[in-house]
């Protein structure tokens, strides 16, 4: 068998166009990296945010329907870990520096999720809209790489990674990685949280 | 970290709640992303093996293909393991690594064609081998090291292997000449192994803990001067302890190219750390001091810029150690043009050495800048990936390590690649996944390994979503 000039020009030039169309594949499959996660479809009706036993409400009307977890990797931790806290008294706030020995939870105070409590370690914890976020925000106002708490020494802090929305601590627009003192409010988007004991 | 785990309330659960807990069975979306791409690689690197036998032999020879085969076989067997140890590495390093490496076989076995070689005496027989042995050390690499912290145990020893890996070359009896540089190791006439290779790894895990450890005091004091804080001069001492250790491997060795690699490795991860633009320009003062009295007081670092520079006059190209090389590479791709003269029906062979320093311009001559294109495509996009996983990285060393890696990878593409086609002068390194050579595909693949079990630990943290 031997191939005419005309095959090997078919041949050769299907080779590249599948080399390119591999490209494309990846390149198609990254999306979500270039233009960032989708945001969840925001609807009117709200059973979970009803269904809240909280004494805090949700300052923006929130719905919570529609959740849908878009890829694989978000859905990999089950929701057991997370649970929510019922009816937890509210210790009276006060300028206590959060740190690794005081802090051992953070809780969602408002929003979608408003109760549920997410186990504090001696890891940062990435906060943001993409799947790779330890704490994924999907509304319109989270921006895909929002902020993050991370550690100075032993102390809690808060930076602002160039969101568009700004992360909010007690009211004040972070600009530089503040100190988080325990049952602070900080605000991002529709969802805020506090560091509690 | 602790967790707690209490039943959850939540309202979606709250329908099953009959005292059984279910095991939730996640479809594994991104291994199945990964198998996917994993067979599109594998039937492209098979059809660019049938390409080089139609057109070099005008037959189909099964021997290579039956290789080729074994090849996709450990690559899906890398598959089957990430699937039990690391569910959530990403799907899109292992395609690309195993499309280049299929890519260079192919190339590799195009020239053994040329030169009328066949059994243990062909280069891409013995590729073939090196890369199964290779993905080998990646599937132990992933298995062994289950979490990438262990390494930050290890700083200190891996900077002393590193550095015993770069001087044993220097041990009489053991070190062997190559073409001018002393980079290789070797037993007896047989097993020839560049350390070098390694060390860029074991260097990178140094790197990365030293400066978590130490960057703090890099990066705080010094004073302002022209809009940037520079160092304090008693700071200086890690950059002059990596600047004299590349300066000597251009002394010792005789190798510019790793030299450069090892100082940008450096250089990248202390910017990194530090975010201090004073220490690139400080750096790259230092290291282009460095080669410009090298190149005046070294002879082979005088040629190469010779070369480099003054490369088609006709004194330079038929001197010996001239630039025959370097202008019958560009003569290839030239030849090559848009879309190449098509796999198995240039003349590669040409060009000393095309299997190995030269396998761009060759692989430019056959599928011609299309080609290439997609090639410098494929690394871009494994570096992205590698970035990526730093960028979304937790912890600090995660995140040095992570970009170190693929910067390394980088590094030496633009290295390699910048030499053959005359951009910068050229130095003897390996091109990443494609070139002949097995010490360079085993670090290559143990990076591979290292960047996915980085992947995995950054997507497999706590999580939760509102």
């Amino acid at each position: 068998m031997n191939p005419s000039e005309l095959t090997l020009l078919v041949l050769r030039l299907a080779f590249l166009l599948v080399l390119w169309l591999f490209i494309f594949g990846i390149v198609y499959a990254l999306r979500s990296d270039l233009f960032g996660q989708r945001v969840r479809k925001m609807s009117t009706d709200a059973p979970a945010a009803a269904a809240v036993p909280f004494a805090t409400p949700p300052p923006a009307p929130v719905p919570a329907g529609a959740f849908t977890q878009p890829s694989a990797a978000s859905a990999s931790a089950p929701t057991e870990q997370f649970s929510r806290q019922k009816a937890a008294p509210l210790p009276p706030a006060g300028p206590e520096k959060a740190t690794t020995q005081t802090a051992t939870r953070l809780v969602i105070t408002s929003g979608t999720k408003a109760g549920t409590e997410f186990p504090l370690g001696s890891e940062p914890i990435t906060i943001g809209r993409s799947s790779d976020s330890s704490l994924v925000i999907r509304d319109d106002y989270t921006s895909t790489h929002h902020a993050r708490l991370m550690l100075w020494h032993e102390d809690w802090m808060v930076q602002d990674l160039d969101s568009t929305n700004g992360t909010f601590l007690d009211g004040k627009r972070v600009a530089v990685p503040t100190s988080v003192p325990l049952n602070t409010t900080v605000k991002i988007g529709a969802t805020s949280f506090e560091l509690r004991r | 970290m602790p967790r707690q785990s209490k039943p959850s309330t939540d309202a979606r659960d709250a329908a099953p709640q009959t005292g059984k807990i279910r095991r939730l069975h996640l479809p594994q979306k991104l291994r199945n992303l990964e198998l996917f791409l994993l067979i599109i690689a594998c039937g492209i690197n098979l059809g660019a093996v049938v390409l080089v036998q139609l057109g070099a032999l005008g037959r189909i020879d099964t021997t290579l293909v039956l290789l080729g085969a074994s090849l996709s076989g450990l690559v899906f067997g890398m598959h089957i393991v990430l699937r039990f140890v690391a569910r959530e590495a990403d799907p899109f390093i292992l395609p690309i690594a195993t499309l280049l490496n299929g890519t260079g076989i192919a190339m590799i076995y195009r020239i053994d064609i040329a030169n009328e070689e066949a059994g243990w005496a062909s280069a891409a027989v013995r590729q073939t081998v090196w890369s199964g042995l290779a993905i080998a050390c990646a599937i132990a690499v992933i298995l062994i090291i289950r979490n990438h912290r262990v390494l930050f145990r290890y700083t200190y020893v891996a900077g002393f292997v590193g550095v015993l890996l770069l001087l044993l070359p220097l041990v009489p009896g053991l070190g062997r000449e190559v073409s001018g540089a002393r980079v290789w190791i070797g037993f007896g006439s047989f097993a020839t192994f560049q350390p070098g290779e390694i060390a860029k790894i074991a260097l990178a895990v140094f790197f990365a803990g030293y400066l978590v450890r130490n960057r703090d005091s890099l990066s705080m004091v010094g004073k302002k001067f022209l809009g940037m804080r520079f160092p304090r001069l008693r700071d200086l001492g890690p950059i002059l302890v990596v600047w004299a250790l590349s300066m000597s491997v251009i002394i010792f060795q005789r190798d510019l190219g790793t030299a450069l690699l090892y100082f940008g490795l450096f250089l990248v991860m202390l910017y990194l750390a530090t975010g201090r633009l004073s220490w690139v320009l400080l750096g790259m003062a230092l290291f282009l001091g460095g080669a410009l009295i090298a190149s005046q007081t070294l002879e082979y670092v005088n040629g190469r810029f010779t070369n480099w520079l003054d490369a088609l006059n006709p004194a330079v190209y038929d001197a010996d150690g001239g630039s025959y090389q370097l202008v019958q590479g560009l003569f290839g791709l030239a030849k090559g043009g848009l879309i190449g003269t098509g796999l198995g029906q240039g003349r590669p062979e040409l060009t000393p050495v095309p299997q190995s320093d030269y396998i761009i311009a060759s692989l430019g001559e056959e599928l011609g800048l299309a080609g290439i294109f997609a090639i410098l495509a494929l690394y871009l996009l494994l570096v992205a990936r590698g970035f990526r996983i730093g960028f979304a990285g937790q912890d600090d060393f995660g995140k040095l390590l992570g970009v170190g890696l693929s910067f390394v990878i980088a590094l030496q593409c633009f290295i390699v690649i910048g030499g053959v086609t005359r951009v910068i002068p050229l130095t003897g390194l390996t091109t990443p996944f494609l070139a002949a050579g097995g010490s360079s595909l085993v670090a290559n693949w143990i990076i591979v390994a290292l960047l996915l079990r980085l992947s995995d630990t950054v997507r497999n943290q706590p999580r939760l979503v509102v």
